[in-house]
């Protein structure tokens, strides 16, 4: 029976291999030939929303190479910059998805394009930077909609892996990565029971959670364990045997020591103040929140254990009595108890929408000005990549959109995005699609 | 209902054995100075009653004893109560899983696969030795439908009296009604669906009247003409369609016995519903379409925050929300243990039938029902007696202590809803069982 | 005010349910979203007894009819999704490959919370849908939300019946590839539709033919008695499909398998059929237009299986341009929360017309669902089915502030209350309520496929243990 099982399953593969080599040759005509452009731009007339520094009427950014020059009302513009007329237009900082898994899932129901889930509980050395595949249709998708950066992140398991922060343009991760290992990625253990198909007895749920739990601090204790061993081994190794590599520990040795925080995925009310004791009992590393449907309920508690959260707004209520607008009123219940937000769609293929999760979010108390943030600097500033990212100020890097609107309504057109400095073409399968076929017209071919 | 025609035939099967009994008249027997519960509620102190044949032949104070009877004095201290009848119990039918495995196409099982076996006779089929029959006595119970585990249609529910491994020769009356529930087949088979079983059990009824149609044709020309199937699972819904045999159909929710009554409507048969948990929701339209109801004592168990029990610390505040959430708890779990009284208020008439629940847990689920759902100790040996008797047509030979009656009642230690009561005897169809109790072992 | 919530809750509790109530109101001084025939600035909807009477300027309300003031705020038909299973108890009778005899008629379950929620978003009516496992699955049921009633009282009145046919991965992958059973291929799956109407024909004609002679029998017409042919479910409603009772809404992705049915279609003579999905439609949009075919897409729904990989946000837009009457659907117990913003999307991709994005979250669906003289706009004469909206249904900043069924309101933001659930359960604990099935962000394994992949996920492994 499992023989035949694997054999299925290995056939069904190859299948679906045969099957996308297929989408390989057909998608030539789909290939993005316009190339992006480099150098010097002056944008002029704008309306620049800064986000750090409000709102610039007529304003001019100017960008030479990867950099933001100059951003203000007067400036005279040298010969080489190539001028762009922003009149009745917008300029925003590119829009940041902090929690996706974009570049490494191509088709969800086909197995061989997933690379988002490793096998096995506890991958703090596996890293989405090395899957991240540049060339997924799903990014010039995500980027025409003026979303520039993503953290895209692995899901399976306890420590799923390492979450990598990168820009939408670019040919290789190497050259889109900002923070190849932006965090680690925890799926923390739940104490309460699903949904409607989770038959397990209350003593057994608690049972599986302190198990869980136990194996998680084990691992960690581990962790401190190695990286004290290996520092002392380093510090003076005269006369000492030296210790076997272990790549999961020493993946874990930035994590431990703060250098990058470990996103914690949590929704309950109980699993987010089990979690919340659980970082108290960390003071060296750093933790975010993401998903914390139950967020509004334990605000307080959050804002002053100073954890940042990672949310969306486009999804069911968490529990069936819940009024229907709380997933909407999160963010806003989150950011008036203290806490940073940042939005994060968990999104694919449409993480396009992630400015219409922070719409909501301002719709429904967050404000305009704040759901602007959470899509933009709060998630620089989060991640640790403010100095890059996040705003439109000198110095930082020329990552911006210009929008015929406001980017959170859906009837906005966003009209050109810079990444980089690169003035990127605004292209994508979607618009190739519809270029080939809006006037295919009547003939039968 | 019908019920009449199937009484009328369990008297002539009765009657049977009364002709062939009192052929050889035997030794009457007697239980002396005990206390009298009557399923109406009168009470007989010092009271004895006397059977013959396994029919009582006198009940009351100062009963005159037949000199040939044997007497088992109570000493006033003993309780006697009519014995209980479990309107649909599945007490030894064999196990139904895995049966066939898994049909080549999921779509196109046989009929036993998907669950359609309404042929199959509990008679044929009982595990006498099954620990319940056994336990049963012990617990009150001296008379039960006996039903099949199974799916949509199990078989037929045939009336038994309950006497542990002698029972398999105890048959009262087969078929006294087919057994149907929404219960989808096992595994990866149609049916699989609420909306499949809808039909399934319409596709059957079309069948049927098909193959009755050609049965009928075939008998009344001589020649020329193909012989029709005689496709048991099909014959053996005639008497349902003929409206000689009512459904013993189980349904929970309101929106089931919608279902059920659209079914009813489309086809016309009998209806005995069973289990009924949110019955009370329908109540007026059970009374209006003359169903009676063999409910359900399963009741849910008592939310923590309500239970008084156990000096539990709030581990929160009560917050608005909280409140909403148990307000609304509150009146869903009042609204089920309150059930059968609702049904009895609206003129349902109400009998009982344990469709699986454990003999262990009924004695806890009523005394729940006399404490916190509205009913008397009364109305629950009503519920548990007579009114079962009523409603599977043998009201007027089970269900009470009274002369007539067949002999079947339970003798305790004590009023058999106080806590501590204890069974000691068993009398089934005029045969006594001394029981032997946990404690007295 | 207050008491419409309270019955509501009292509604609930009791499940008395009430009779098919229809209300009065007279919404003043909106901006009317009248759909077919433009926006009215400051203008008047009366709805008498659930029925829109009259829409102009300075109307009065009869004595006895509440008036609600919408100055500042948009008035705009309930939105209609053309393709839903909230409100369902089962959705998927996946195991055969034909299944045209059951019905979610039979499968409504009242007690959804989510009705509420949509009602939230300013919906009215949906098409509960049977799942997309079968080439040919359930009949569909169109409803009104009237949350607190009975699964009779959520039916629409009126709406023809319709039923669902699935092409491609979803059928084969669950009959072919799981159960050997055909079909494992497109080519399959055309054989299996062209095989059932040739067998629900022959079918038709052999039932009349023996109820014909079974009647001269019985009269003496006939020496010789009919050899009986019974009824039959499912062939009946295959042949219900082929004589134009039963309008199909089929599930498709690509475009040759939508023009794979529409052959199939023309060769039987059927008509008024509406492809679901549709992701690849853009591709076919002339042959479409040129069948009389319907669409009812995702705004922006792709890449989640190789069928739809090949995918594009311009589909709506395309689609209009090129004539085809096109709705935008949820098929999730999320998007139909905000259909008014995945209409807005057609906007931004492609450029659809705003008025023309609204049509596809009202007149459309209701056209395909067979419902377009009863309601889909404010006109007079037809159902009382409106919104109230803070502002342009299409911006994000908007917020539907009250929802009306027949003219009874069944939502009010203003006294929208925590806890809108009508079934409690006794055993649940507060702290982790989730009985819905649906998953956060709307779906279960692909809505569609409810039940279905249950079989394959945790029930299918539970059985293929129990089994050898």
């Amino acid at each position: 029976m499992k023989d035949a099982e694997r054999t299925m399953k290995y056939l069904s593969s190859l299948v679906t291999g045969l099957a996308l080599m297929l989408v390989t040759t057909l998608s030539v005509d789909a290939q993005i030939t316009e190339k992006a452009t480099f150098g010097k731009f002056a944008i002029t007339n704008a309306t620049i929303h800064t986000v750090s520094d409000g709102v610039i009427e007529n304003g001019i950014v100017l960008i030479n190479g990867e950099t933001i020059e100059f951003v203000g009302q007067k400036a005279k513009i040298k010969p080489g910059y190539t001028q762009i007329n922003a009149e009745g237009k917008h300029l925003y900082p590119g829009f940041m998805d902090a929690g996706t898994q974009l570049g490494l899932k191509e088709i969800g129901a086909v197995d061989v394009t997933n690379d988002q889930a490793e096998l096995g509980e506890f991958n703090p050395h596996v890293r989405a930077f090395t899957a991240i595949n540049p060339s997924s249709v799903s990014i010039p998708v995500t980027r025409v909609n003026g979303v520039t950066h993503v953290i895209s992140m692995p899901v399976s398991g306890r420590f799923s892996g390492k979450a990598t922060l990168i820009d939408l343009y670019g040919y290789s991760p190497d050259s889109m990565a900002v923070s190849p290992n932006a965090a680690l990625h925890l799926n923390w253990p739940s104490a309460v029971k699903g949904g409607y198909w989770d038959d397990r007895s209350d003593e057994k749920v608690q049972k599986e959670y302190e198990k869980n739990l136990k194996e998680l601090n084990k691992f960690w204790d581990k962790a401190v364990f190695y990286d004290k061993m290996v520092a002392s081994y380093d510090e003076n190794n005269a006369n000492q045997e030296m210790p076997d590599t272990d790549k999961k520990m020493e993946a874990m040795s930035e994590v431990i020591n703060g250098n990058i925080p470990v996103i914690i995925s949590v929704g309950n009310k109980k699993d987010i103040l089990n979690a919340i004791a659980w970082t108290e009992q960390h003071p060296d590393a750093q933790f975010i929140l993401a998903g914390v449907h139950d967020g509004w309920r334990v605000a307080d508690e959050i804002a002053d254990a100073g954890l940042p959260c990672l949310v969306s707004t486009l999804y069911t209520p968490e529990r069936d009595y819940d009024n229907y607008q709380r997933p909407y009123q999160n963010p806003g219940l989150l950011h008036e108890a203290g806490v940073k937000v940042a939005i994060s769609t968990g999104d694919t293929e449409n993480v396009r929408n992630a400015p219409y999760h922070a719409g909501y979010a301002a719709t429904y108390g967050l404000g305009k000005e704040e759901a602007l943030k959470a899509i933009t600097l709060n998630a620089a500033e989060i991640f640790g990549v403010q100095d890059k990212l996040g705003s439109i100020e000198v110095g930082k890097q020329a990552n911006l959109f210009l929008s015929d609107g406001d980017p959170f309504e859906p009837m906005t057109h966003i009209e050109q995005v810079f990444i980089r400095g690169y003035k990127i073409p605004m292209v994508s399968r979607h618009s190739q699609l519809n270029d080939e076929y809006l006037n295919r017209g009547a003939k039968k071919n | 209902m019908k019920l009449t025609h199937i009484f009328s035939i369990g008297v002539a099967v009765l009657m049977v054995g009364v002709a062939q009994a009192s052929a050889q008249t035997a030794p009457a027997e007697a239980f002396d100075n005990v206390t009298i519960h009557t399923a109406s509620g009168q009470v007989i102190e010092s009271g004895t009653i006397v059977w013959r044949d396994g029919i009582i032949s006198s009940v009351g104070k100062d009963v005159a004893i037949p000199f040939d009877a044997y007497v088992h004095d109570g000493g006033d201290s003993l309780h006697v109560y009519p014995g209980f009848i479990d309107g649909l119990a599945l007490w030894g039918s064999p196990e139904d899983k895995g049966k066939d495995g898994q049909p080549e196409e999921p779509g196109d099982p046989s009929y036993k696969r998907a669950g359609i076996q309404p042929h199959r006779q509990p008679s044929d089929l009982l595990n006498a030795k099954d620990e319940a029959l056994a336990k049963a006595p012990e617990h009150g119970f001296t008379t039960a439908a006996l039903g099949l585990k199974g799916q949509m249609l199990p078989g037929q529910l045939d009336l038994f009296f309950i006497n542990g491994p002698n029972t398999a020769d105890n048959l009262l009356k087969e078929g006294v009604g087919a057994f149907a529930q929404f219960e989808e087949a096992e595994g990866a088979t149609y049916p699989s669906t609420m909306m499949a079983l809808m039909v399934q059990f319409r596709q059957l009824f079309y069948d049927a009247k098909a193959q009755r149609q050609q049965q009928e044709y075939f008998a009344s020309v001589a020649s020329d003409y193909p012989a029709p199937k005689k496709e048991e699972v099909l014959e053996a819904l005639y008497p349902v369609m003929d409206q000689e045999q009512p459904f013993f159909f189980v349904v929970d929710s309101k929106e089931n016995i919608e279902r059920l009554f659209w079914l009813q409507d489309e086809f016309d048969f009998e209806v005995v519903l069973v289990s009924g948990k949110e019955a009370h929701e329908k109540a007026d339209e059970l009374k209006e379409r003359n169903i009676p109801v063999l409910a359900s004592i399963d009741l849910p168990e008592e939310p923590d925050w309500m239970s008084d029990d156990e000096e539990k610390e709030e581990p929160e505040e009560v917050t608005d929300e909280m409140r909403i959430f148990r307000d609304k708890q509150e009146q869903a779990y009042r609204a089920s243990i309150e059930n059968i009284q609702k049904l009895k208020e609206a003129g349902v008439e109400v009998g009982y039938a344990s469709n699986g629940v454990k003999l262990s847990d009924i004695r806890e689920n009523l005394t729940r029902l006399s404490e916190e759902g509205g009913l008397n100790n009364t109305q629950i040996l009503n519920l548990l007696t007579q009114s079962t008797a009523d409603i599977l047509g043998f009201g007027q030979r089970l269900g009470d202590i009274k002369e007539g009656r067949v002999a079947s009642f339970t003798v305790y230690d004590t009023p058999f809803m106080e806590e501590k009561a204890q069974s000691l005897y068993s009398v089934t169809n005029g045969t006594v069982t001394e029981i032997e109790s946990e404690s007295s072992k | 005010m207050k008491r419409i919530i309270l019955l509501l809750f009292a509604v609930c509790l009791s499940h008395s349910g009430l009779a098919q109530d229809k209300g009065s109101v007279l919404i003043t001084n909106g901006t009317v979203v009248t759909i077919t025939d433009g926006n009215k600035e400051n203008a008047d909807v009366l709805i008498e007894d659930g029925i829109i009477t009259e829409v102009g300027q300075d109307l009065a309300a009869p004595i006895g009819v509440e008036t609600i003031d919408a100055s500042g705020k948009y008035v705009m038909p309930g939105i209609i999704d053309a393709h839903s299973h909230i409100a369902g108890v089962d959705i998927n009778e996946w195991t055969n490959p034909v299944t045209a005899e059951v019905s979610m008629e039979e499968s409504i379950n009242p007690n959804d919370v989510n009705i509420y929620w949509a009602l939230a978003g300013g919906v009215t009516s949906i098409h509960l849908m049977h799942g997309s496992a079968n080439v040919i699955g359930g009949q569909n049921e169109t409803l009104k939300l009237r949350y607190g009633s009975s699964m009779d009282e959520m039916r629409f009145k009126g709406a023809p019946r319709t039923i669902k046919f699935a092409l491609g991965e979803n059928p084969t992958r669950v009959h072919g590839q799981n159960f050997n059973v055909k079909p494992r291929t497109r080519m399959g799956v055309e054989q299996v539709i062209r095989n059932h109407f040739d067998a629900a024909l022959d079918y038709k004609r052999n039932r009349k033919d023996y109820l014909e002679a079974k009647e001269a029998y019985e009269k003496g017409q006939l020496s010789k008695p009919p050899v009986p042919v019974a009824k039959n479910a499912r062939m009946d409603a295959l042949a219900d499909i082929i004589a134009g009772e039963i309008r199909v809404h089929c599930h498709s992705y690509r475009a040759d398998e939508i023009m794979m049915l529409m052959r199939v279609f023309n060769d039987y003579g059927i008509k008024d059929y509406t492809f679901q999905h549709a992701n690849e439609a853009f591709k076919i949009a002339p042959e479409l237009r040129e069948n009389n075919a319907y669409t009812s897409v995702f705004s922006d729904w792709w890449a989640y299986k190789f069928e739809v990989y090949y995918s594009t946000a311009f589909n709506a837009s395309i689609l209009n341009a090129n004539g085809v009457t096109n709705s935008i659907n949820s098929d999730s117990g999320e998007l139909i929360r905000h259909l008014n913003h995945e209409a807005a999307k057609t906007v931004h991709y492609g450029g659809t017309s705003k008025q023309d994005a609204l049509k596809m979250i009202t007149i459309n669906p209701a056209r395909q669902l067979g419902i377009a003289d009863k309601v889909g706009s404010i006109e007079e004469g037809k159902q009382g089915d409106v919104a109230i909206w803070s502002g342009d249904p299409l911006s994000i900043y908007s917020i539907a502030e009250a929802t009306f069924i027949d003219g009874k309101k069944y939502f009010d933001r203003s006294e929208d209350a925590n806890d809108m659930r009508l079934q409690a359960n006794p055993e649940e604990d507060f702290g982790r309520s989730q009985q819905r099935w649906y998953d956060a962000n709307g779906r279960q394994g692909g809505s569609c496929m409810r039940g279905a992949e249950m079989r394959f996920t945790n029930q299918g492994m539970k059985y293929q243990q129990s089994t050898k």
